[in-house]
């Protein structure tokens, strides 16, 4: 009886899978497209840099958490810190905080309050255990800590801490610097490439 | 007759020894009263100028400086006792009548590990003591002391320059 039933379906299996066959190659069409789609989108991984738009934006761009100083935005938001034209941009929430250049008083990284310490001190300061090294740090080492002075439009002092992924605060400076920011530890090399 | 002078010297000696209490507790009452009139004596002005901190001959990071700056604008701000809070070079603020203006200066900062607390709970505490002085329009100092901010069982570095900033609120708040 089954050999029977095979049989007598069999021609039916085979119609039917001819019948649809365009149907099947269609959806795998459809899904080898999106996949292409979603490869080639510009969706970053957790604190990558992101490239910058050139028609946009003049210079780096990468995820950041703001801890401190955001007017509009909160404490602590996370968002996405750029350098659009001459000013450094905060986005988040779809509020924005932008700082000319300019209007900079000091720019600096956490790798500079460490410079500070040279000599017998710096000597001294390694050689405490369980990271006591780490002297002059208000953050984990895991990241890296921009710090911005700056006067409004009506002289006003204000400062902002932003802290990205290890190795992208001084692409920022350095940016803010070649754009008329002023600081008190000028940056090593070259200002970054705009796009 | 012996018994008399007795029971009298018992007398006088509890009146003499009630007196003295009575007394006692009515200086120290006067003293309270005093104390209270004091505190009811606030200050009153309706704005204040909050100038950029001093690290003095303290090496503070930046980003401690900033922190430092901004939570006691935000935390000045909270207690609604002035109409205006001036940051630092504000133009605005010359034109204001009774402005009081708060400096800070760094006298100490420890730099501590949360790592280390989270892992000891005694060690690795962060503490930063800052002289606050507030002066009134005429530049005479209302208020002149050094407050210490510090984190130690839980959280990072960064609180303890939001103790530091409550604390300076909280004087506001018993000043104006």
């Amino acid at each position: 009886m089954r050999m029977q039933n095979l049989v007598v379906n069999f021609p039916v299996a085979t119609n039917w899978s001819r019948e649809l066959g365009p149907y099947i190659w269609a959806s795998r069409l459809f899904v080898v497209a999106i996949g292409a789609c979603l490869m080639s989108s510009p969706v970053p991984a957790h604190g990558q840099a992101v490239d910058a738009s050139p028609s946009t934006t003049s210079g780096v761009r990468a995820q950041a958490q703001l801890v401190v100083g955001g007017q509009s935005v909160k404490n602590n938001s996370k968002g996405i810190l750029s350098v659009v034209g001459s000013s450094l941009q905060f986005d988040a929430d779809g509020k924005k905080v932008a700082v000319e250049a300019s209007s900079i008083l000091d720019v600096s990284t956490d790798k500079d309050s460490r410079q500070d310490i040279t000599g017998a001190a710096h000597l001294a300061a390694e050689a405490i255990p369980y990271g006591g090294s780490r002297v002059l740090s208000l953050f984990s080492h895991e990241v890296d800590v921009l710090t911005v002075e700056f006067r409004d439009a009506n002289g006003a002092y204000h400062g902002a801490v932003f802290a990205l992924a290890k190795g992208q605060a001084a692409p920022f400076k350095k940016q803010l610097v070649a754009l008329g920011a002023k600081t008190t530890a000028p940056p090593a090399g070259p200002a970054p490439v705009n796009n | 007759m012996k018994h008399h002078s007795g029971t009298a010297y018992a007398v006088s000696l509890s009146i003499v020894v009630s007196c003295a209490v009575l007394l006692m507790v009515g200086h120290l009452l006067g003293q309270q009263g005093s104390g209270d009139s004091n505190r009811a004596q606030k200050l009153s002005a309706s704005s204040i100028q909050i100038e950029a901190p001093d690290p003095g001959d303290v090496i503070l990071p930046p980003e401690f400086r900033i922190a430092v700056y901004e939570n006691l604008i935000l935390q000045i701000e909270k207690t609604g006792k002035f109409q205006h809070v001036y940051r630092s070079g504000d133009k605005d603020a010359a034109g204001a009548p009774d402005l009081v203006t708060l400096h800070t200066k760094a006298r100490s900062f420890t730099q501590g590990s949360q790592k280390e607390r989270e892992v000891t709970t005694v060690l690795g505490a962060t503490s930063l003591t800052v002289n606050v002085r507030i002066t009134d329009h005429t530049g005479q100092p209302i208020v002149d002391r050094d407050i210490k901010g510090k984190v130690v069982l839980t959280g990072g570095n960064l609180g303890a320059t939001y103790d530091f900033s409550k604390k300076v609120a909280k004087i506001v708040r018993n000043n104006f």
